[in-house]
């Protein structure tokens, strides 16, 4: 059966885009440019999260662990801790349920800080997702914008975006739409830690809080969506599994560089929900 | 044979592409002006025009001589209007944009011409890059460009800005809204001015575009407004009416045109020119001064960054 027209969707929202499925179960698949080298942007968030829980798993933390985020935690942010005013208390896991549902950068930063690069990028060569690593956190990227610009936020000139690092898959944090589903097909199949680690991780990519994106593509009651989107301006992407009524699991990945710095840009949102609907669609047939 | 007086039949028939039209135009009978141009082809030793098939097309040389037979002619043109002139007054060889209305046009002459009777003025329609390259030459006195312009030795006068709107077919969906975002624009095709013409312009236009998420998937070139009547492209431009078309403001007023006088040498004639032409500008074409360049706000929202 032929591949969808992804090139031609892409295309019509304004954008470039990059994509990756596969059926969690059988591995069905079907891809676009699926071994792109593309940055992750927020979606580093997720193999933190992975590799906290391994750490948890390991005995070396307790999720139920308290901690005080205060004023020289917090890195910007448009969300979550990020935006809040006063010190906060609060435990490892709830710090990780404010950086995948809200994609807070504080509470990932703080996380980051117990974590380590080195954990991560070690699990994930364990994981054999060696295109895929994590050598900044939040503060640094956003850092990273002012520096290559020499101004503050916003970034919407052309120049400007030629300028950032952090579009650069090789100076900042970065995967593959093909790394990335399979990074998810390894939490839904309880294989990236202990399966109570992977249940509780489902659930808070379940709670992700924006509709825009891939769930708009699958605008159904009986349909479940969790996913972790990531955000870098004309960077649009999100990676997430799809749960249809029927049991079948389809893990997605889909990455877009938009023509127009503009950052609203609904259309270029939606296009992630409209071809991952087209891939899952594909994958079912 | 008198070559000049030809090469205006030549020039005639090629432009009607029909004999007898051309004929009718130039006050005579078919068959000398089929004879003359007959001449012509034997002086100059190639077939100027196809004649076959009841239709008359310009041949390859043809096309190739027509336009140095214009220049020639203008030439003829201008050495006549200079002698009859015989050194009374001056004339002020002026450069203006093609897509300048008329209306503001002969406001402008007609400005100069009660300011400063003595001095006749000589306007060609030149885009902003030709008339920095005619300034240089020496082949105008002053010229009316768009801004951003960068050239050394050019002088520049007051600069009058002016907020575009955009020009759309009147059966476009938009047409129909009291104001347009840029961002509403996208799917729609651009019709600008030359790239050679307004390389300023252009990159600035279409810069502003791009960041406010207006991405032409193509940007045709040219002055006339066909393309925008016919709803195969949108233009930027000043308030005007014309049957078929709607003009709309732009949210935000993102496209500014800014104008100016420019000169290399500065003379009483291009003094007052400049004087004159940035009245008329504010009075009849709607431009103001110069102010502070409107600070954009980009709005801030989660999920932006998330």
């Amino acid at each position: 059966m032929s591949t969808p027209a992804f090139d031609q969707l892409f295309r019509a929202a304004g954008v470039t885009g990059w994509l990756y499925a596969a059926d969690v179960d059988t591995g069905h698949d079907v891809g676009h440019g699926a071994d792109e080298p593309m940055p992750t942007a927020s979606m580093f968030k997720v193999p933190l999260l992975v590799a906290l829980c391994r750490r948890a798993d390991a005995g070396l933390l307790d999720l139920t662990e308290r901690v005080t985020v205060t004023a020289a935690d917090r890195v910007g942010g448009p969300t979550g801790l990020s935006s809040m005013l006063d010190d906060v208390t609060i435990s490892l896991r709830d710090l990780a349920y404010l950086m995948i549902a809200l994609s807070d950068n504080t509470a990932a930063d703080k996380l980051l800080g117990r974590v380590g690069f080195e954990a991560i990028n070690t699990m994930l060569d364990t994981f054999g997702l060696e295109g895929t690593r994590v050598v900044q956190g939040s503060g640094e990227m956003l850092g990273s914008m002012d520096v290559d610009t020499g101004h503050a936020w916003p970034f919407v000139d052309p120049d400007d975006i030629a300028r950032l690092s952090v579009l650069d898959p090789s100076r900042t944090n970065r995967s593959t739409p093909r790394e990335m589903v399979r990074l998810f097909g390894m939490i839904w199949r309880d294989e990236a830690a202990s399966p109570e680690s992977c249940a509780w991780m489902r659930g808070v990519l379940n709670m992700q809080v924006w509709p825009h994106r891939m769930a708009s593509g699958f605008p159904y009651d009986d349909v479940a969506v969790s996913g972790k989107t990531g955000t870098m301006p004309t960077l649009r992407c999100e990676t997430g599994v799809v749960e249809y009524p029927d049991g079948g699991r389809y893990a997605v990945s889909v990455f877009t560089r938009s023509f127009s710095t503009a950052l609203n840009q609904p259309r270029a949102d939606a296009v992630i929900g409209t071809a991952a609907r087209m891939a899952v669609d594909h994958l079912r047939r | 044979m008198d070559l000049v007086r030809h090469l205006r039949y030549f020039i005639v028939v090629a432009e009607e592409l029909h004999f007898g039209n051309a004929a009718i135009r130039l006050g005579m009978a078919q068959p000398p002006l089929s004879q003359r141009i007959k001449r012509l082809e034997e002086e100059l030793g190639v077939r100027l025009f196809d004649r076959s098939a009841r239709q008359v097309r310009l041949t390859e040389p043809g096309r190739l001589l027509l336009s140095e037979a214009r220049e020639i002619v203008g030439r003829v043109d201008r050495l006549h209007e200079l002698a009859r002139q015989g050194g009374r007054g001056t004339v002020l060889r002026v450069g203006v944009p093609p897509d300048l209305a008329a209306t503001v046009l002969a406001a402008l002459v007609a400005a100069f011409r009660e300011s400063s009777p003595e001095v006749r003025l000589a306007p060609a329609e030149v885009w902003t890059a030709d008339q920095v390259t005619a300034l240089a030459e020496g082949t105008i006195d002053v010229g009316l460009v768009r801004h951003p312009v960068a050239a050394p030795g050019l002088t520049f006068g007051q600069v009058l800005v002016q907020a575009q709107g955009v020009l759309l077919a009147e059966s476009d969906p938009l047409a129909g809204v009291g104001e347009v975002h840029l961002a509403d624009l996208a799917g729609r095709e651009l019709l600008m001015p030359p790239k050679e013409g307004e390389p300023g312009w252009r990159a600035e236009v279409l810069t502003e575009c791009r960041r406010q998420g207006f991405v032409p998937a193509q940007v045709h070139e040219g002055a006339g407004l066909g393309l925008v009547l016919a709803g195969a492209a949108v233009a930027f431009g000043p308030r005007m009416e014309l049957p078929g078309l709607a003009w709309r403001p732009l949210l935000g007023s993102p496209i500014t045109s800014r104008v100016s006088t420019a000169w290399r040498a500065a003379t009483p004639a291009v003094g007052d020119f400049s004087a004159a032409a940035a009245r008329t500008l504010k009075e009849s074409a709607g431009m103001t001064d110069e102010g502070a360049a409107p600070v954009r706000r980009v709005s801030r929202r989660p999920g932006m960054l998330a």
